[in-house]
């Protein structure tokens, strides 16, 4: 039976959230972030997310395209840092607060919730805290204030990292086009079921089609809106490219005559499609979505657009985010050859937002992930992993006291079973095989292929989940400076914030 | 039910809320910068509901469950709003339960919300009633602790008041989120 929550456990809740410094938690990471007020003010902010983009995918994706002596876009920006990303359980209070409960490995809802809003929340969680608070948005913010706002992904656009800047749910598989209880409500947080009215119980995609958060909407999902979301949508001005009401989707031939202030563009029903199967079948249907780059130099075409065209006074300002969302959905995958094309287009987008950086002025642009995902790593060429051995390293001076612990291994040598060829070569076929997979670099031998031995890169996963690593992060133009050393995720809201001086 | 209205409800838990806010901001505000600074600050009070919008008053169903004419024995598949994205596989139906599997085709790195509908259907092809499936990963909060997995294999039980009459059976998918 379903209950409404009751005003005692509204006046509870927010209460708690005052009391125990959620909205404290909000000053605290907005006043760590402002010691100099002149420092960090933008017109623009250009944040881009690769999801599930560690260290290593980066490091990865550098020696594939362009030799260990290149470097990705994203590694040419001035500041350079780490990323903490932890979250909390359910019901936690935010850090510094006696019931404080951390959780090391975080979901991208409740990343994304941390530098969309500034608190740390549970997994699944967008946009309340993790006591269930609605809390408001950096990009709510920046479109009360007048900045222009566009939210671009690869994933279908009520997804997490997306979804964490335009809704407020209870849990993230509430997506749409329809409520249900189970995805929908959770109780072990709101202690009963709240009415089925309240936005946190909202699909997403009736939250987003509604609320006129974002101006430019461009990624995937067309499946999760519905006739009446179009309805809402064009009653906003917003022009609707390729049609829900028929789940028609977009296209890049769409995407490229679009125009006007506001925008909507979904160009699959679900999540948009691997780049390296577009590259492989030209011809294809999916071929016609467009790919991140593109998709973010429109959004910045969209939103930099004067909104008089006849005179020089321009605009506020835009603030942008945009995800690079199949680099962590390849990686639960362990399919290194897709992750490293996701990589590869997430890069170009970045080069797209910093060349618009470089020829506006007064931009800042951040790039960070919300996660890592899967320990991706680089090993040594003819080496192998724990997963292919039959033990861990041996501890070859295990007779020496002072450099012996508990281990006592004799050997350490490749199982057989567990490791059958390389998993993109020889030992493709076989579903247990934990071997590695290699790319050849461009620094290695003509007709050194993909796959091979002899191939220069040699990756390996430790798993199909997200890990707890620090994430990097790259960041030029106003305020970039903060960002260099380790910041926790939360903090990043009080920086962008600051810079579009939405926040104290 | 014995409830108490909803839309009074959200309004009184709205205002709350939005007092709630507005007042946390303001701290925040002081906090942060001052109050000549903060006097340009932006307040958002995040919407609580959304006027128009009807709220769902119950689980989502399927037009073509109703539609659906399914002769006895057979086991049909209705349209739903994400059939492109996965196939049922394996199904069965031996007169009290209905099994199989959705097998999702799409992009999966964690399937985390799934609901399988069944319609049951007399010898006339009349439908007798319904029941479902319900799939929902993050019980525990986390969404990542488990492998990914594109295989959900499902069995729903005809209710027990319908079970001497059922004699097919319609299957279609409502609910699916998979990352």
């Amino acid at each position: 039976m379903r209950r409404p929550i009751s005003a005692l456990a509204a006046t509870t809740l927010v209460t708690a959230l005052v009391a125990t410094g959620t909205i404290g938690g909000l000053a605290g990471t907005a006043f760590s972030a402002s010691a100099d007020d002149a420092v960090g003010k933008a017109t623009n902010v250009i944040y881009m997310v690769g999801d599930g983009m560690g260290r290593t995918h980066v490091t990865a994706a550098r020696e594939r395209f362009y030799g260990a002596d290149g470097r990705l876009a994203m590694e040419a920006l001035p500041s350079q840092g780490y990323v903490s990303t932890y979250a909390v359980e359910k019901l936690s209070g935010q850090p510094g607060t006696d019931d404080f409960r951390p959780n090391a490995v975080t979901d991208s809802a409740s990343a994304a919730t941390a530098w969309s809003s500034g608190v740390k929340t549970y997994n699944a969680a967008l946009g309340v805290d993790a006591k269930g608070a609605i809390v408001p948005t950096v990009m709510e913010l920046a479109k009360k204030a007048g900045y222009r706002t566009g939210n671009v992904s690869t994933a279908e656009i009520t997804d997490a990292t997306p979804a964490g800047q335009m809704s407020h749910a209870l849990a993230r598989g509430c997506q749409g086009p329809v409520y249900s209880e189970a995805s929908c409500q959770d109780t072990s947080v709101t202690g009963a079921a709240v009415p089925t009215s309240d936005t946190r119980v909202t699909p997403i995609a009736d939250q987003i089609a509604r609320n006129g958060t974002a101006d430019v909407i461009l990624g995937g999902g067309l499946g999760r809106f519905d006739a009446a979301d179009e309805e809402a949508l064009v009653a906003q001005g917003y022009s609707v490219l390729g049609s829900i009401a028929s789940q028609k989707t977009a296209t890049k031939t769409d995407l490229a005559a679009a125009t006007g202030r506001k925008v909507f563009g979904l160009f699959n029903t679900g999540n948009l499609t691997i780049e390296k199967a577009k590259q492989e079948n030209p011809s294809s249907t999916q071929a016609q979505e467009p790919t991140l780059p593109e998709m973010t130099s429109k959004a910045i075409e969209l939103l930099s657009q004067k909104k008089d065209q006849k005179s020089d006074k321009s605009d506020k300002g835009f603030y942008l985010q945009v995800e690079g969302a199949l680099i962590d959905k390849r990686s639960h995958a362990n399919d290194a050859a897709q992750t490293l094309e996701e990589i590869k287009a997430f890069d170009d987008a970045v080069a797209v937002a910093q060349d618009f950086a470089d020829r506006e002025g007064n931009t800042l642009v951040i790039v960070t992930a919300d996660h890592e995902c899967a320990g991706f790593n680089i090993i040594e060429k003819g080496t192998f992993t724990n997963a292919e051995a039959g033990t861990p390293p041996t501890n070859i001076d295990k007779g020496n006291t002072a450099n012996n612990s508990e281990p006592s291994r004799p050997s350490n040598s490749l199982d057989a079973d567990r490791s059958t060829g390389i998993v993109n070569g020889t030992g493709s076929a076989d579903p247990g095989n934990f071997g590695p997979a290699t790319f050849r670099t461009p620094t290695d031998p003509a007709g050194v292929v993909d796959g091979s031995p002899e191939a220069g890169l040699w990756l390996s996963y430790l798993s199909g989940n997200h890990t707890g690593a620090d994430v990097p992060i790259y960041a030029s133009g106003p305020g970039s400076e903060q960002l260099q050393g380790t910041t926790d995720n939360i903090a990043l809201f009080g920086i962008v914030g600051r810079a579009l001086r939405v926040v104290g | 039910m014995g409830l108490r209205s909803p839309k009074a409800g959200v309004a009184l838990v709205g205002a709350v809320i939005a007092v709630g806010l507005i007042a946390g901001l303001t701290s925040f505000s002081l906090a942060a910068g001052g109050a000549e600074a903060d006097s340009a600050l932006p307040v958002v009070v995040p919407q609580a509901s959304f006027p128009g919008l009807a709220a769902p008053s119950g689980e989502p169903e399927l037009d073509g469950i109703v539609q659906a004419k399914p002769r006895p024995g057979e086991i049909v598949q209705v349209l739903g709003p994400f059939d492109e994205r996965f196939e049922l596989e394996g199904l069965a139906f031996d007169g009290t339960t209905v099994r199989g599997a959705v097998r999702v085709t799409s992009d999966v790195s964690e399937v985390l919300e799934l609901q399988v509908l069944a319609g049951f259907y007399n010898d006339q092809g009349a439908l007798l009633g319904t029941n479902r499936f319900v799939h929902h990963l993050a019980d525990d909060g986390d969404s990542h602790t488990g492998s990914p997995e594109e295989r959900e294999d499902f069995a729903i039980e005809v209710p027990a008041e319908l079970a001497s009459h059922a004699v097919s059976v319609a299957l279609g998918v409502p609910v699916l989120v998979n990352e």
